[in-house]
């Protein structure tokens, strides 16, 4: 489980976050909501150590360090491989660096993105961009992964090519902590949710259960609480 | 260790276009500067010795002969010298900011492999470091090389004197720098050298960090650590204090260790707790 416990983040005199706490459970999809800027990708990132906060982060109860590289991955909106290196080359390099890098699913996903091993990475649109950045993270053996806006600028048919992604053995039983604005395009798929506005946590639900007892979905319960 | 291996060959090889094009340049360059000079040189001594009427010897006697120096001084020859210290140090820089600059944000990958950080910083400096070696060792290769080439071209009545490459390195000041003739002068040269690399290392995680506050708080500890540095000269300059030339290496070794050595774990708080990407 990840647990994320009272963290806060400041950008010179402005809060980002200001004692977020939330839970991310493995084998569920979690999903990050909130408008442009209050904190989603920061709080993506201070998970993974790549930005300083106030606060604790336990990942299975243990605070990041090296080894949990292999647990938890990140798959940030732009390309993160460099530019002159081909999809081969990517993936030579994720396997050399990698113990839990797993050649057979990369050339599972490959073929099902229909991607081309020689394509340079500078060369690809920003679907292919999205399906690459999906490869390199979903072909490590972790625990869990954390997606940051997936779907974000890229044409209808990618995204449903992604959205079918979750539906797949790809996914498994892993836990799954995703940051969209298109909230549509999966929604049926989540299991769990967690509002932020202004830097602070402003609902967490388990969809199921808003269904059940509220009869509301996740987008019913956003309208609910940005109208408030 | 391992892992800092590929690191350091990943590094390496990044830089490998740029590297290889220095390396063809400071060849070519000083092959020419060997052919161009010394043609030139003959040109002029033959004209010369056409115009007044003169031998070979007496020209000499009257105008002096030729040596290697007339090569090392000339900008064609310390000119590729001073272009790779430049694009090396520029390279400091580079090695960083193109990673979070770059038209892809590579830190993020770089920051999230499965191990650990200080290997990331390491695999930079000694990525840095065996560029400069390897181009000292070609410059070392090549200056033999080039000194047959011009004692083939001189008439053995111009030639002054044949120089060993000892000579060569010690008749320049540039080339004494690169080239220590000694091990104990190439332990300080360099040695400084790793210093200031690992110091201006520190400023840039200070400014990845803290961003514009941390360009301040860099140039504020650069400034500190070069102020601890250079107080025992100083306290000699203004004669506070007299050290024994082994005494004032003594002062400097134990500083620039304790220098080294604190901005070494400046910059590993930096890339473990700090930096952002």
């Amino acid at each position: 489980m990840i647990e994320v416990k009272q963290i806060s983040k400041k950008f010179g005199r402005k809060k980002i976050l200001d004692g977020v706490s939330f839970t991310a459970n493995k084998g569920e999809i979690t999903c990050l909501i909130g408008i442009n800027g209050v904190g989603k990708t920061t709080t993506l990132k201070a998970i993974m150590g790549l930005t300083p906060y106030s606060g604790d982060i336990l990942i299975d109860n243990e605070k990041l360090t090296k080894h949990t590289y292999e647990k938890i991955t990140f798959i940030p909106d732009a390309a993160i491989m460099l530019p002159q290196m081909t999809i081969k080359q990517a993936m030579e390099f994720m396997n050399d660096f990698y113990t839990v890098w797993n050649q057979d699913r990369a050339d599972q996903m490959l073929e099902f993105f229909k991607l081309k091993l020689e394509t340079r990475i500078s060369e690809l649109s920003k679907g292919n961009v999205a399906k690459v950045n999906l490869l390199m993270g979903l072909a490590l053996d972790v625990d869990y992964i954390l997606m940051d806006e997936p779907f974000s600028g890229i044409d209808m048919f990618s995204r449903e090519q992604i959205a079918d992604v979750f539906t797949s053995h790809l996914i498994e039983d892993r836990g799954v902590l995703i940051t969209t604005h298109e909230i549509s395009d999966i929604e049926h798929l989540i299991d769990k949710v967690v509002i932020l506005d202004n830097g602070k946590v402003l609902k967490e639900f388990h969809t199921e259960d808003m269904r059940e007892n509220e009869g509301k979905n996740v987008i019913d319960v956003m309208r609910e609480v940005y109208r408030a | 260790m391992n892992r800092y291996l590929k690191l350091v060959n990943f590094e390496l090889n990044r830089f490998r276009k740029i590297y290889v094009t220095l390396i063809l340049l400071t060849l070519l360059s000083q092959i020419a500067a060997v052919l161009l000079l010394t043609k030139g040189y003959l040109n002029d001594a033959y004209e010369t010795i056409k115009l007044e009427n003169l031998t070979e010897k007496s020209y000499v006697l009257e105008y002096g002969g030729f040596d290697f120096t007339h090569i090392t001084g000339s900008l064609l020859f310390l000119g590729p010298i001073a272009l790779s210290a430049g694009a090396l140090i520029f390279y400091i820089f580079l090695i960083w900011y193109r990673d979070w600059f770059g038209k892809n944000t590579f830190a993020y990958r770089l920051l999230m492999l499965p191990t650990s950080r200080v290997f990331v910083y390491l695999s930079k400096a000694t990525a840095i470091f065996l560029m400069v070696l390897g181009l000292v060792a070609i410059q070392l290769m090549i200056l033999p090389l080039e000194n047959t080439i011009y004692e083939w071209m001189i008439p053995k009545t111009f030639l002054n004197y044949s120089m060993t490459i000892d000579s060569i390195i010690n008749s320049n000041p540039l080339l004494r720098i690169i080239i220590p003739g000694t091990f104990s002068g190439f332990l300080i040269n360099y040695g400084i050298g790793l210093m200031i690399m690992f110091i201006l290392f520190a400023i840039i995680l200070f400014e990845r960090s803290y961003r514009i506050k941390g360009i301040i708080m860099g140039i504020l500890y650069a400034a500190a650590v070069t102020a601890v540095f250079v107080t025992p000269l100083m306290a000699m300059g203004f004669e506070v204090i007299y050290l024994y030339p082994g005494e004032l290496f003594g002062v400097l070794l134990i500083l620039s260790i304790l220098i080294t050595g604190l901005t070494l774990w400046v910059s590993r708080w930096l890339i473990i707790k700090k930096i952002t990407v």
